[in-house]
């Protein structure tokens, strides 16, 4: 099947996929992603790639139903994911590409979408034990919170864990701790529920970052929360 | 060190390179990522200046962390990309003679040959100008970076001009500001929903903030779950 023809708008803040699909094209997305379609599409929610595939999104952070959408004439559909942010592109000839919790967006038919188990080193990265992984050849559609910038890795590079977004699979990762860092990410995450963490990727290849993370925001609304009051 | 400025003006981050044995200090938990040259130190005190104990706790009341993170580059061409926790903007400021009066959570990075230190600047206006108590006063020759809360916009100010409280970033401490009314009369001023406004005089930069953390964060809190 063709690659997918589509743009990306309204990037970095409010980044939406409009994807214009051939008669008899597919696009699969995760649930709710869509936001608007021509009527000449037909949507149809399943678990995409069996019941293996759907378990592996589902410790993925993902959704374990994909929403599969066909063209029985040439139309136009957008995607838009949940929180405001940045969207990106990648093109999949039989690499993988390796996802962070909750990014996938869409992908494109001869593409799978489905948890890869990280073992220890998910457990020690607080992201959780899993990534998702997609693998085929296609497109393949993810976003985050914040824009997302790209790194050329050459020989290597830290980013501090809750800033990954996606990485390609010629890439080895390993999550430490900086020996600088230590004390005050220490500290930190004693009083202030930082991490510290960080990945550190070795090798050539692309790593893709957001620049905010939800949580700095969701610590900043807090005080704001009216306080309960004991009174049965 | 180059400085460029990504992502403006919603999620900025800025994108420091640096030559060989060159150093930046920047906020705790700012790094979001870096190239492994570089030389990562926690200290409660700025490069070189004074402080230590003293100056962290100050820092920790101007609303920043009480340690620094130091990043030194122990080979050339090395990368570190920045950011703030919260959505905004991030300007840089190129600091050559004076100081820059920066508001408590604003300051972001600075370079080598800038001290920062936390100044206090009266009761009066820490009551009642929307801003904190403490403030961070950075003073020397190199590059500030300044983060906020929307967009940051510069003004010169020739004179005389007008912020209101919780719109302030930095300013030259050229500036001076007094508290007062908004309009002529405080009824008008209050019944205006405009409150005290903070009066600069004199001549120098000032940065504003297009929103203004406060009134977001009371239009949010009604509407969620009581803690």
């Amino acid at each position: 099947m063709s690659a997918l023809d589509h743009d990306i708008t309204h990037r970095p803040d409010y980044a939406m996929l409009r994807v214009r699909l051939q008669k008899g094209q597919q696009v699969f997305a995760e649930p709710s992603a869509m936001a608007t379609m021509e009527p000449d599409i037909e949507l149809k929610a399943g678990l995409r790639g069996g019941l293996k595939a759907s378990l592996g999104r589902a410790f993925g952070g993902e959704s374990f139903i994909v929403n599969t959408f066909t063209a029985r004439n040439a139309g136009e559909i957008t995607f838009a994911p949940g929180p405001a942010g940045d969207l990106v592109h990648y093109t999949l000839r039989g690499q993988r590409l390796f996802l962070q919790r909750g990014a996938f967006v869409a992908n494109s038919a001869g593409v799978n979408v489905t948890g890869s188990w990280q073992g220890a080193k998910g457990f020690f990265s607080g992201e959780g034990l899993v990534l998702l992984q997609a693998s085929g050849e296609g497109d393949v559609f993810f976003s985050s919170y914040g824009a997302i910038l790209e790194l050329d890795v050459r020989d290597a590079y830290i980013v501090d864990t809750g800033y990954v977004v996606a990485f390609e699979d010629t890439l080895q990762y390993q999550v430490t701790v900086l020996p600088g860092l230590r004390v005050g990410s220490k500290i930190k995450s004693f009083f202030f529920g930082g991490e510290g963490l960080v990945c550190r990727f070795s090798g050539q290849g692309k790593v893709w970052i957001q620049t905010r993370t939800i949580n700095p925001f969701l610590s900043w609304v807090y005080p704001f929360r009216p306080v309960k009051r004991n009174s049965s | 060190m180059q400085i460029e400025i990504l992502a403006r003006p919603a999620a900025s981050a800025a994108r420091l390179s640096l030559a060989s044995g060159e150093s930046v200090t920047c906020e705790v938990g700012a790094m979001i990522a870096m190239t492994p040259e570089l030389e990562v130190e926690t200290a409660a005190r700025s490069r070189g200046g004074s402080g230590g104990l003293i100056a962290g706790m100050k820092r920790m009341f101007a609303g920043e962390n009480f340690f620094l993170n130091h990043f030194t580059a122990r080979a050339p061409g090395q990368t570190l990309l920045i950011g703030p926790g919260l959505l905004g903007d991030i300007v840089h400021h190129r600091l050559e003679s004076g100081s820059l009066i920066v508001q408590g959570s604003s300051w972001l990075a600075s370079g080598i040959g800038v001290d920062i230190d936390a100044t206090f600047q009266g009761l009066g206006r820490a009551l009642f100008s929307g801003e904190g108590v403490f403030w961070v006063k950075c003073t020397g020759r190199g590059d500030v970076l300044l983060s906020s809360f929307g967009a940051i916009y510069e003004v010169d100010v020739k004179g005389g001009y007008v912020v209101d409280s919780g719109h302030i970033v930095a300013f030259e401490d050229t500036l001076q500001f007094t508290l007062g009314k908004a309009g002529k009369s405080w009824i008008g001023s209050f019944l205006g929903g405009e409150g005290l406004v903070c009066k600069f005089q004199g001549e120098g930069k000032l940065y504003c903030q297009s929103h203004n953390p406060p009134s977001f964060g009371k239009l949010l809190g009604p509407k969620l779950r009581p803690r």
